[in-house]
């Protein structure tokens, strides 16, 4: 018996022990609301950060869950259309064939994938045993089980397609050179770590046509004569980092989202873990769904609708990021302005053109614009657990603004990047507004 | 009778009194103990050497002929403890006045700094620097048992980042000037370029120069004008001062923390120090601590023994933070620093002031967080033995702690949160390194069996003989635990202790070198006392002299150039040398042999330039890259003129170069427009024949560099056609073998009059540990060659670097020799028409190694040639057995049409992966789903638990042998293997040459060595260039004193040699990999 059995079959006898005698007559419903997929998205959230997962991976790990939980739940809901067709060769998920719970198949379905992407599956059974411990009390067990099963199904459709999006033959390629140009990437401190997932086009993406769909205007030419446009672009950096005030200090650890920091004191090294950029805005579409009182069929959409946009935000940044392949401020400042100078935030190991918070904050506050609209102020609490504060907002665009922006205050990004990469993610996150029909209304507005 | 015999075997034999007694508080009187009381305003994460420990300093201090302690204590206060006799000890620091104020204190060390002949104690202190404050003190001895702090007054009240000082005479002006070792506290993690190490800053080391001899009782600061780094970037925490070149003039060493280089500074005899490190040492360790300059094998020459931080048991290697990552390390070199890998060394002292660094072959180069090296007898056997203290209380570098365990609540205070990461800093306890030398650098590992493996976090430490009975005691600074005093009680050998008296200021001849002879024996000892970490010996110097009763000679090198001789020297005494001699004489070894061969001015303007490409990017686990195989070397005489003429290969983007002897016996470049066209290949082999028959010798290139996919064009090799001297590429010759292609060799196999080939390559692209084709190339007579390989040549011979065409049966026949990485030695039989099956040897079945070169001579003179064959060698992390082989396994671990070639070697006896848990996740990102952190991943328990099910679909290899070894030929396919000598296994033999160097009418071997093609977590194989072996005519070979083959100039990593024929005498032509060849001439006398 392989260890995964063993483990199933250790979850069905948690399940079994709950209802006693007589399981084949309880009732035949289980009670999921929203509430139950924002905690699982938390505990998927949680283990992405514990097994250190670089932004654009975690995108995907959010992407296809979500994709999943969505298709499962819309089966079951004749106003919400199946993304099969609309998303690249996504197509239509198994139909269950005995009576189950679309909820608890779609929870199971979203689960399943979560820990196949994760590398720490024990924190994801354990959490599951206990979550199905108690969502399967009173419920009949075959129902229960043959729900289970269906998601599991549901999970090797999915799994079976994302199979087919590069991901591993990326891992395969080679590893990126770093090259002796004033002007191209340098790897930073303290970790001098390599450029990550420097072959991320070539992932399939989920609603582009290409990886190259939307890249952004060409970025300033480096040039380091004290006239010249890029001089000034980092003097920009240079300056407001030497004069931040302590609202841009705030501001810019709020929208921090790097993964993995690493705090070096002589020959002690101890590692900092938060959520990715992509973490940040699925846990802002948990607030909003809580604040819209969604439904779970609503949630799951506005999870997948958010979880595609961020994920083909991060594949069209990359492509760029890639392509101009430009030197971080921390190094152009190190060796021509200030030898000492240290951004406020930890440079993140990859080129710097364009700011992947600027593109995917944009892209994801677009498409949550799309669905609950332009004036809705919400309370981000995010990553009060991660020691950071909370911030108000009265719209997603805000929101995405300041995320935006908070890339200069951090010292990680010139201006460009950021302004150019706003417009990348907005342009984004329409045409994946546009393109991605979830509902027959939608299909009515046009 | 049996039953007799059992019953004493089983009787337990009592307690055998071991050669050391730790000795109780109780005991001696001496509780000294560092204690640290970490604050929140001073701890690990406020000051970055909080746990580095305290050091310790032997001297007399009354001149009753007692030796006594001084430790530092970080915090508290330090002690001095004057020795009573028979290891009783006083605390006399408050009478003396000497417990020092300073609030952190690093190291000591004494000298009679004023000339008054009592020695007086100098402290390095932290200060001004967070809670740490104070500045170094001198106190200076009042001759009554009580001192005056006048640090001020000589102007050696320095203030800052203070770790140790040395007294020594750089400038021989006859007063003691010293040399300030400090680190910084910037942080080191961001990397400066390395000639930031050119700008002076306050707290950088300092060189201060005594007025004494002057008139005036006061130093002066020459760091500057004396050539001495004085940086930010100097994390200095070792400094040894020793004759490195045997010119009679104090070097420098100086061993720095992290990214810095570590400095040997020789003295210019001319108030002037240069650091030369870089011409003299290919590589150092990266985190060095502490260092020790000492003769190790009596050739009268310093080794340099550094510390640094590998751990040698399995389980905490594989949760530690080690090596860099490969493209870290490649960053390093980019910012300008040299090559240093995180393990101790042991640099050998070739006699010429070049190193070998041949830790890995003497196995002490994991000790885990080391501190003080001592070379020092031990046991009075004559041969110094080496001990090195480790330890850690607080252990920053585990990966747990790094990635998972460091990760506190963020609601936490900063306070809150320091305190929690300094508790949760994991700790071990473990005994330090007790190594016997045995002699000729065999150390073996004597913790236990001398009594000195008690678990400890030991810094500091000296030797002294505190009873004086003639053997060396050992002492030792811990932290949080109390201060070993250990009592040596050898009593099975005889010694010689020699006090000097200098006639000047330097009252106890600091920087005098002694050289004591008997019986063809040398033994040297200098006059250094600050050694180790942060410590310093008493200025009495220590013979073991094993079974010598009287020793022939000493002499004296006084440290102002005089010098003096004793003769008949009687041993067990201490003798007191006076200096009173006036007459000088430059310090001479003079034991260095004839020098054979010598190194001509290369008369060629050929310099090999390898590329940038590094296989890694594509293969991240592949313990080397195949991209430097270059160059190839090929002799002839291409123009019919009587003259030998060479041809060197290029690199990828570097054509070819032939070059024609002139009578003159120059070379002028004859230009070959086909080998310019062809540029783009990389030519790693070649070989001249005649192709098609007309008389004139054609030129076969292997082309290869693993850049390019099998098959590739720009892999395929080419022949080039001699035409009357000219050389033309012939398109239609070869078939397009697209190989990576190392190794061809030319020979009529089937007997039809025309000349065919063997292509051997060593290496799939992309498939490291796949087995790659080998080619048989059958000659049509017109130079057109077919692909006969299929039903000629057996399969899978493995991954193939050298071959030779090799009639060892004598049937008339040549039969093919070839062997590689992970392969034995083939012998492969030919029917007589070209067709080739494997010879069943039992004598080369067990001989599967790393195998790099082949050559064939008569070593033992019976008529048959024999084997010489080139393998990995001994000096390496990997070691091989027949019971411990290293093994390779390789399957596509994650079906991402990848291979993962994963190795395994034999570490303390387990099995365990050579490659960290980062890089096998970086390979195989399923390998992390194993474990939960690196503590799990620490048990593992071998290669099935980690590879699981694709182990049986796994390509296993592996390799039971690294010696370099004569296969001595008894003509029917058998062999007697015998190893070449020590100097022979230093590094992986490249190439070989035979000839009879030294006239004596047996064959001697030049071997060409050096590999610099290892991933850095193997690190460069660096240590020994040229070897000269000398025939003893049976199969055997002596090693010689051959550092004058192996300098400054000679340095290198050698790919192939050749004997050339120059102005009508024999030299031998060698290639470099990215370097100019050389040319050795024969000595005529």
């Amino acid at each position: 018996m392989t260890e995964k059995m063993k483990k199933f079959n250790f979850l069905m006898l948690v399940v079994a022990a709950f209802c006693f005698v007589g399981c084949d007559t309880g009732k035949k419903e289980v009670s999921i609301d929203a509430d139950v997929y924002h905690q699982s998205m938390d505990q998927l959230s949680e283990v992405i950060v514990h097994d250190i997962f670089s932004p654009p991976i975690a995108s995907r790990i959010y992407a296809y869950p979500s994709v999943a939980m969505y298709e499962i739940l819309a089966l079951d809901n004749p106003q919400y259309k199946s993304l099969a067709g609309q998303l690249n060769e996504l197509e239509p998920i198994p139909k269950p064939t005995e009576e189950v719970s679309y909820e608890l198949a779609a929870l199971e379905a979203f689960l399943k994938l979560g820990t196949t992407l994760i590398f720490s599956e024990d924190k994801m059974d354990t959490y599951k045993e206990e979550l199905y411990a108690k969502l399967g009390e009173g419920v009949n067990s075959k129902y229960f089980e043959a729900s289970v099963a269906y998601g599991d199904e549901v999970a090797q459709h999915i799994l079976k397609w994302a199979d087919g999006d590069m991901y591993k033959q990326t891992r395969t390629f080679p590893k990126f050179t770093v090259i002796d140009d004033p002007a191209r990437w340098q790897p930073t401190p303290p970790g001098y770590f390599e450029a990550i997932e420097p072959h991320w086009n070539q992932i399939r993406p989920f609603v582009l046509d290409s990886a190259n769909q939307f890249t952004p205007e060409r970025p300033t030419q480096f040039d380091m004569d004290k006239n010249s446009q890029f001089y000034k672009e980092t003097m920009e950096v240079y300056n407001t980092g030497v004069n931040l005030t302590e609202e841009q200090k705030e501001i810019a650890s709020f929208w921090d989202c790097n993964p993995y920091v690493m705090n070096v004191t002589g020959h002690v090294m101890a590692a900092t873990k938060k959520i990715t950029p992509g973490g940040h805005w699925i846990g802002i579409v948990k607030i909003a769904c809580k604040k819209a009182d969604a439904d779970p069929m609503k949630t799951a959409q506005t999870y997948a609708l958010t979880s595609v946009a961020l994920a083909d935000g991060f594949i069209s940044c990359w492509d760029e990021k890639f392509r101009s392949n430009l030197i971080r401020p921390e190094t152009v400042i190190n060796r021509y302005i200030d030898e000492e100078w240290l951004p406020l935030l930890q440079t993140p190991p990859f080129p710097e053109y364009t700011s992947g918070h600027s593109v995917i904050s944009n892209a994801a506050a677009t498409v949550l614009t799309s669905i609950y609209g332009d004036n809705f102020s919400f309370r981000d609490d995010t990553e009060e657990k991660y020691g950071l504060s909370v911030r108000s907002f009265d719209s997603f665009t805000q929101a995405s603004e300041e995320a935006a922006i908070s890339r200069l205050y951090g010292g990680i990004h010139y201006m460009p990047a950021i302004a150019n990469g706003v417009t990348q993610g907005r342009k984004l996150g329409e045409f994946v507004v546009n393109k991605l029909e979830f509902t027959n209304e939608s299909l009515s507005k046009k | 009778m049996s039953i007799l015999l059992s019953a004493f075997a089983c009787q337990k034999a009592p307690e055998q009194p071991k050669r050391f007694a730790l000795l109780s508080a109780e005991q001696t009187g001496i509780d000294f103990k560092n204690s640290l009381k970490p604050t929140k305003g001073f701890n690990i994460l406020e000051y970055l050497y909080y746990y580095n420990g305290g050091g310790v300093s032997a001297g007399d201090i009354n001149n009753d002929g007692l030796v006594d302690l001084y430790f530092t204590a970080n915090q508290g206060p330090n002690k001095l403890y004057l020795n009573k006799g028979d290891f009783q000890f006083e605390d006399i620091t408050e009478k003396a006045g000497v417990a020092g104020t300073g609030t952190w204190s690093s190291g000591v060390t004494m000298a009679d700094v004023n000339g008054d002949g009592f020695l007086d104690i100098y402290v390095s202190n932290v200060g001004n620097y967070k809670e740490a404050q104070g500045k170094n003190e001198l106190f200076i001895n009042n001759q009554d048992g009580t001192f005056t702090e006048s640090a001020a007054d000589y102007g050696l009240d320095f203030e800052g980042f203070a770790t140790q000082a040395a007294f020594f005479d750089y400038d021989r002006d006859g007063d003691l000037d010293v040399y300030l070792l400090n680190h910084s506290v910037k942080n080191p993690e961001v990397f400066s370029k390395a000639d930031s190490r050119e700008k002076s800053f306050e707290s950088g080391d300092k060189l201060m120069q005594s007025q004494l001899a002057q008139g005036e009782n006061t130093f002066v600061d020459v760091t500057e004008q004396s050539g001495i780094y004085s940086s930010l970037i100097g994390f200095g925490l070792g400094l040894g001062i020793s004759d490195v070149n045997n010119d009679g003039w104090p070097d420098i060493y100086i061993s720095n923390d992290f990214t810095e280089n570590d400095y040997l500074y020789i003295n210019q005899q001319d108030g002037t120090f240069k650091d030369d490190l870089q011409h003299r040492i290919r590589h150092t360790s990266r985190f060095s601590m502490g260092n020790e300059l000492a003769d190790l094998n009596n050739d009268g020459s310093p080794e340099i023994v550094t510390t640094d931080m590998l751990p040698s048991d399995p389980e905490i290697w594989r949760k530690s933070v080690v090596e860099d990552k490969s493209e870290v390390y490649d960053i390093k070199l980019g910012f300008g620093y040299n090559h240093q890998y995180v393990r101790n060394t042991l640099q050998r002292n070739l006699g010429n002031g070049q190193f070998s660094d041949v830790s890995l072959y003497t196995n002490t180069y994991a000790s885990d967080w080391s501190w003080s090296p001592l070379i020092f007898d031990m046991d009075n056997d004559g041969f110094q033995d080496l001990h090195i203290t480790n330890g850690i209380y607080k252990r920053p570098n585990d990966l747990d702690f790094l990635n998972y365990l460091s990760n506190v609540d963020k609601t936490l205070s900063q306070e809150e949160r320091d305190a929690f990461l300094i508790e949760t800093l994991p700790t071990v306890k473990i005994a330090n390194l007790t190594a016997r030398n045995t002699g000729r650098f065999n150390l073996e590992p004597m913790a236990e069996e001398w009594g000195l493996d008690q678990p400890s976090y030991s810094n500091g430490s000296t030797y002294a003989d505190l009873d004086n009975d003639g053997d060396l005691d050992l002492i030792i600074n811990n932290t949080e635990q109390e201060a070993f005093i250990y009592e040596n009680k050898s009593t099975d050998n005889n010694y010689l202790k020699i006090a000097l008296k200098g006639d000047g200021l330097n009252t106890m001849a600091l920087g005098a070198k002694v050289v004591a002879k008997s019986q063809g024996q040398t033994f040297i000892r200098e006059n250094n006392p600050t050694r180790g970490f942060q410590s310093s010996v008493a200025p009495v110097l220590h013979f073991g002299l094993g079974s010598i009763q009287t020793l022939s000679s000493v002499e004296v090198y006084w440290p102002n150039g005089t010098y003096q001789k004793l003769e008949n020297v009687k041993a067990n005494q201490l003798l007191e040398i006076t200096q009173n001699t006036t007459a000088t004489k430059a310090f001479n070894l003079s034991a260095s042999n004839r020098a054979l061969l010598t190194n001509t001015t290369f008369p060629m303007a050929y310099s090999h330039q390898e590329d940038a490409y590094s296989d890694f990017k594509q293969e991240y686990l592949i313990p080397r890259k195949y991209n430097t195989e270059g160059p190839a070397l090929a002799v002839a005489d291409i123009n019919g003129d009587g003259l030998d003429d060479a041809y060197f290969g290029g690199a990828r983007g570097q054509a070819g170069e032939v070059w024609l002897q002139n009578a003159n016996g120059t070379f002028s470049k004859q230009k070959v427009p086909t080998m310019e066209q062809l540029s783009i290949s990389e030519d790693v082999a070649a070989t001249f024949f005649d192709a098609n028959g007309d008389g004139n010798l054609d030129l076969y290139v292997t082309s290869a560099g693993n850049e390019h996919k099998d098959g590739h064009l720009y892999n395929n090799d080419k022949l080039f056609l001699n035409f009357n001297g000219k050389l033309t590429f012939s398109p239609m010759s070869l078939p397009q073998l697209g190989a990576q292609a190392k190794t061809v060799s030319a020979a009529d196999v089937d007997g039809d009059g025309d000349i065919d080939l063997f292509v051997g390559s060593n290496v799939v692209n992309g498939a490291y540990g796949t087995n790659p084709n080998q080619y048989l190339l059958i000659n049509d007579g017109k130079a057109r060659f077919r692909d006969e390989s299929a039903n000629r040549l057996p399969k899978d011979l493995g991954m193939i670097n050298d071959s030779k065409w090799y009639d060892y049966d004598n049937d008339g026949d040549l039969d093919l020799l070839v062997a590689g990485e992970w392969t034995s030695i083939l012998l492969l039989e030919n029917d007589g028409t070209g067709n080739f099956e494997r010879v069943e040897s039992e004598s080369l079945k067990g001989t599967s190694g790393w195998w790099y070169s082949l050559h064939l001579a008569d070593v033992n003179n019976d008529g048959k040639m024999d084997i010489v064959a080139g393998n990995l060698g001994l000096n390496t992390k990997l070691k091989a057995s027949a019971e411990a082989p290293l093994k390779l396994y390789v399957s596509d671990v994650d079906k991402n049409g990848q291979v993962d070639p994963v190795i395994f070697h034999h570490q303390e006896g387990e099995l365990t992966p050579f490659a960290t848990r980062d890089d096998l996740i970086k390979q195989v990102s399923a390998f992390k789903k194993k474990h939960p952190d690196y503590k799990t991943y620490s048990k593992l328990e071998g290669p099935q638990e980690l590879l699981g099910e694709s182990m049986e679909r796994a390509v296993e290899k592996e390799a039971v042998t690294f010696e370099s070894a004569v296969f001595l030929n008894k003509g029917n396919g058998e062999f007697e293997q015998i190893a070449l000598p020590q100097e022979a296994q230093y590094s992986p033999v490249m190439d070989i040459i035979s000839d009879d160097f030294d006239g004596d009418g047996t064959l001697d071997l030049l071997l060409f060595g050096n590999n610099y093609s290892y991933r850095n977590d193997y690190g460069r194989a660096d240590a020994k260039p040229i070897t000269l072996l000398l025939g003893k005519g049976n199969g055997h070979f002596s090693s010689t004193i051959d550092a004058y083959l192996n300098t400054a100039e000679t340095w290198g990593e050698y790919r192939h040699a050749q004997s050339i024929e120059v102005n009508g005498v024999k030299h031998v032509i060698a290639v470099r990999n990215n370097d100019k060849p050389i040319l050795l001439a024969p000595n005529s006398n």
